[in-house]
């Protein structure tokens, strides 16, 4: 350390990532302190470890993970600057610089085969699935391509020579990953070639190499000497993500190998036909390689989900299973095998059944897929928007993911961090940058600016904020701008100087009452005649608003609806104002939910009043971010819910399924309970009858040709599945034949009445079924059936109105009437029409007519 | 002559409420006065009460499950059938009542 007594200065963090500080964060974290002379070291302070902050392998060695406290240490001339551009990344570019891996979701994945292939006695293989799919081809087998513990070398040419090949040799591979970069197309896959060219390039791996070539190896010598020690470094992480990085490592070193002798096999292997390639493991750069037309699934030995093949391989849709033990030696190379990587297993021999399984799997997914298309069609045409979808971002970087997730705006984009964690309030250059790339990102959509809410337990040092006794309800947000004019002023330039990019419009936070506004409509005016002064380019007509945050605002709506353009609620500061209640303590925090009444209550007197005054009205925080509460906000008539952008799409989908109708009926009955468990009660029935209804026309399925029990069975299973009202047709088949081994369904009378009880099924169904020719349904008693009346409940949504309706079904079924009337009808429409006048109850929640009408229309 | 019955099955979403709909049919044609509870999925229904059992010369039991409240019943006589009993043969349970 020459020159570490200069200007050292340290700082601390503690690690937001789930992940923990793995290789892409890494990556940007290095980067970041590369743009420094200064020396910069990490400690990871629940491990003791240390770490070069400028090498990639070196921060990964650390191990730093979720919560873990590290601080970080800079010492050379430009320490203060290093120092201010690194507590700015770990607190605005760190937390959102790792878009978390969707996680497998192996709830599906039984270790059993489907009840069709079981009976047909077809033998598989068992791994875990990565990345969902179906895939037929024949076995190619890849060794896995090692690192030659010995390098057949020559003796060490002269130390500048080998220097200088441990550098071509790190450029060449560093040129290759890049090329390949031009090529990828995924982000995943540019993030994993990313990450890969930072550790190709990595100081730490470059000081190595040069040490062994100095310490009289060769080259190839080297590269083998500083892998040994990077994966031995790695491998000993207990963090399974740090181990793989050891793989990582090793792939470069190899590629280094290659470079420096030439000779090695090459990494690509060629496939003509439909394959299905097994490996113990796969490198990415080599799963890259392979011509992707002929590669329709992937079989790994290992089980490492997170190893960057892995990755890979799921960001390119290639079906895979990890996990597969002893795979190359149970499946014969060039043999023809199914790769089920929705459920989770190979199957070695292809034999008739199994074609004739997978093939009738093929037509359901087809079908299932016009249905999805047709349904989307629809809805598409006979809806329009009933609420907008925003999102709140704090950053460039969350914009961009906010519209990844197609929202339609960003209705809330928070300034606090820009402010905080930092010895001089940021200028308005630094200000406008950040605003402008927010701005651009959203190419052409809303992005509402909130100006600064600090105060509270959000501090800043530049400010002097006095320590108070009950924060919350001193000063801070629009309060503290009286005296921070300057302050106040350079942000609202650098805001309106942003609205020359894109619709931006600004928001105060905490405002009480009507002068409050008025003063900030006022420095909004000055900020804007600033500007115009020196002729610098804005909107001139921005939209000025406030948050609703402070129940006092209540009361002056009318007052305020006259001079605010627009108007955000706040929940989370309003419930507490409101309740007087502390949403953090969990003492209270229960009873004064959000979804109280009496709060219900007061949102839509707000909302109300301000659209009598027709003025636009959005609300962020977490009560619009879950969407068990959509119904109440779609009811309430709100224009907008902001929420975090990897919410977005999901509440997207929801809303899909709402009508205003409904959600406005929902409302109304909330508005009457007593306390927030009733109505949570309500949305969970709500939700029950929502997702679908009861009775369809897609589930009457008239003249079936089916022959036998089973075939039944399944028709009607897969009705469920095309219909989307199953999204595990294997558990929903096997709870159908649980019920049919305690004694047959049969009713006598040419009716059969199936039913299961499970949450394989996502709505609770009836699912009707006419045989052109009686079969037997009964082996004991050789009952004979034509009429297949199916019932499906969700085993998790206990009593409600639907079982009404079974219950009076089954009841009816007794009756002869009844059941000649069912024999009889030409269409579905008429069935469902009948059951629905036959057995439709009070309760406007079933509301079966209504649905099964629109579904048709 | 006055009846009482209870119908259970295990899942409690078809049979139950199938097999009451016969107990009721079939008594009636037997020229019996029959009140039927239901132990389904939507829990008791129809519920028998104190004087409803007391009135009662028998109790009829159409269940797969064990009846919920059995010792309402204590000093009541209770035929007990499998449910299916009460679906497939609904007429042959009266008969015996009636021997």
């Amino acid at each position: 350390m020459t020159r570490g007594k200069e200007n050292p200065t340290e700082f601390t963090f503690s690690c937001p990532l789930p992940s923990g500080l793995h290789a892409r964060p890494a990556s940007h974290f290095a980067e970041t302190a590369n743009r420094f002379d200064c020396e910069c070291t990490l400690t990871n302070s629940r491990n003791g470890l240390t770490a070069n902050c400028k090498s990639v392998l070196g921060i990964i060695a650390a191990d730093v993970r979720e919560g873990d406290h590290c601080s970080v240490r800079m010492s050379g001339p430009d320490a203060p600057v290093a120092t201010d551009a690194l507590q700015r990344f770990v607190q605005d570019v760190l937390p959102g610089c790792d878009v978390p891996m969707p996680l497998v979701d192996i709830s599906m994945q039984s270790k059993t085969a489907p009840r069709g292939l079981r009976q047909a006695r077809v033998a598989c293989v068992f791994g875990t699935s990565l990345s969902r799919g179906i895939g037929q081809g024949k076995i190619v087998s890849l060794s896995r391509i090692a690192l030659p513990r010995d390098v057949d070398a020559q003796s060490p040419l002269a130390l500048a020579v080998e220097l200088e090949k441990i550098k071509d040799a790190l450029e060449a591979v560093r040129q290759r990953i890049r090329e390949k970069l031009k090529y990828c197309l995924t982000p995943t896959g540019s993030a994993v070639l990313q990450a890969e060219l930072a550790m190709a390039g990595d100081v730490l791996l470059r000081e190595k190499l040069e040490d062994g070539v100095r310490q009289g190896r060769s080259a190839p010598r080297a590269v083998i000497q500083a892998a040994e020690f990077f994966i031995d470094l790695l491998g000993h992480s207990e963090n399974e993500y740090v181990r793989q990085r050891g793989a990582d490592i090793e792939e470069i070193c190899l590629q280094l190998i290659q470079e420096l002798c030439g000779g090695l096999p090459e990494s690509a292997i060629a496939l003509q036909e439909a394959s299905v390639l097994v490996a113990e493991t796969i490198g990415p750069q080599q799963l890259l390689g392979i011509d992707r037309r002929w590669l329709k699934a992937l079989i790994l030995e290992e089980s490492a989900t997170t190893s960057h093949a892995a990755i890979l391989a799921r960001s390119l849709g290639i079906p895979t299973l990890v996990g597969v033990r002893n795979a190359r030696q149970l499946l014969t190379r060039g043999s023809e095998v199914l790769v089920d990587a929705n459920r989770g297993f190979v199957i070695p021999q292809l034999s008739p059944p199994v074609r004739r399984f997978y093939e009738h799997e093929q037509e359901t997914f087809e079908r299932r897929r016009k249905a999805a298309a047709d349904r989307s069609l629809s809805s598409a045409a006979s809806r329009t928007r009933i609420i907008d979808v925003g999102a709140n971002a704090s950053s460039g970087e969350e914009v961009n993911s906010a519209f990844e997730n197609e929202a339609d705006g960003i209705g809330l984009f928070r300034t606090e961090m820009i402010f905080l964690g930092r010895q001089e309030p940021p200028s308005e250059e630094e200000q406008f940058a950040i605003y402008a790339q927010a701005v651009r990102s959203a190419r052409g959509k809303p992005v509402i600016i909130r100006t600064f809410d600090i105060g509270g337990d959000k501090k800043a040092p530049y400010l002097n904020l006095a320590e108070e006794d009950n924060p919350f309800l001193g000063y801070r947000g629009i309060r503290i701008y009286d005296r921070h004019h300057d302050l106040l002023q350079s942000q609202l330039r650098a805001i309106l100087r942003a609205s020359a990019e894109g619709p931006v419009q600004i928001m105060a936070p905490m405002v009480a009452f009507v002068e409050e506004f008025r003063e900030f409509k006022a420095a909004v005016m000055r900020a804007a005649q600033h500007l115009s002064g020196k002729h610098i380019r804005f909107k001139s007509d921005i939209k000025v608003g406030i948050m609703i945050e402070v129940p006092s605002v209540a009361f002056a709506l009318d007052k305020l609806c006259q001079e605010v353009d627009f108007f955000s609620i706040g929940t989370n500061d309003l419930s507490q104002y409101f309740f007087a209640a502390d949403r953090t303590n969990s003492a209270v925090s229960s009873s004064f939910s959000v979804r109280h009444p009496a709060f219900l209550r007061f949102l839509r007197q707000i909302v109300d009043q301000i659209h009598e005054a027709e003025r636009w009205v959005g609300m962020c925080g977490e009560m619009a971010a879950d969407p068990r509460n959509l119904p109440l906000l779609v009811g309430l008539g709100l224009d907008e819910v902001s929420v975090p952008a990897a919410e977005v799409r999901e509440l997207k989908a929801r809303i899909r399924e709402l009508s205003l109708e409904r959600s406005s009926f929902v409302l109304r009955r909330a508005l009457a309970c007593n306390e927030s468990r009733e109505v949570e009660e309500l949305l969970t029935t709500h939700l029950v009858s929502q997702v679908a209804p009861l009775l369809s026309e897609d589930l009457v399925l008239l003249e079936s040709t089916s022959r036998t029990k089973e075939e039944v069975i399944q028709e009607m299973v897969d009705a469920f599945y095309v219909h989307d009202r199953t999204a595990d047709r294997d558990a929903m088949e096997e709870a159908l034949w649980a019920r049919e081994a305690e004694y047959s369904t049969g009713l006598g009378h040419a009716f059969a009445i199936p039913h299961c009880k499970t949450d394989a099924v996502t709505a609770n169904s009836i699912c009707i079924l006419r045989l052109q020719e009686p079969i037997e349904w009964d082996s004991v008693h050789g009952e004979r059936v034509r009429m297949v009346v199916l019932l499906a409940m969700r085993s998790s949504d206990g009593a409600n109105n639907h079982m009404q309706v079974f219950s009076s079904l089954a009841r009816r079924l007794d009756d002869e009437d009844f059941r000649e009337q069912l024999l009889k009808f030409e269409t579905p429409r008429q069935i469902t029409t009948y059951l629905d006048e036959q057995l439709r109850l009070s309760s406007p929640l079933i509301s079966v007519n209504t649905d099964s009408s629109s579904q048709g229309d | 002559m006055k009846l009482v019955a209870v119908t259970a099955c295990p899942t409690g979403i078809a049979h139950t409420y199938m097999a009451a709909a016969r107990l009721e049919k079939v008594a009636k044609n037997f020229g019996h006065e029959i009140k039927v509870e239901t132990q389904g999925a939507m829990g008791i229904e129809n519920k028998l009460t104190e004087t409803d059992i007391r009135q009662a010369q028998i109790a009829i039991f159409a269940v797969d499950i064990e009846v919920e409240g059995r010792e309402r019943f204590n000093g009541v006589k209770v035929i007990q059938v499998p449910l299916q009993e009460a679906l497939k043969n609904p007429e042959g349970i009266f008969s015996k009542i009636q021997r």
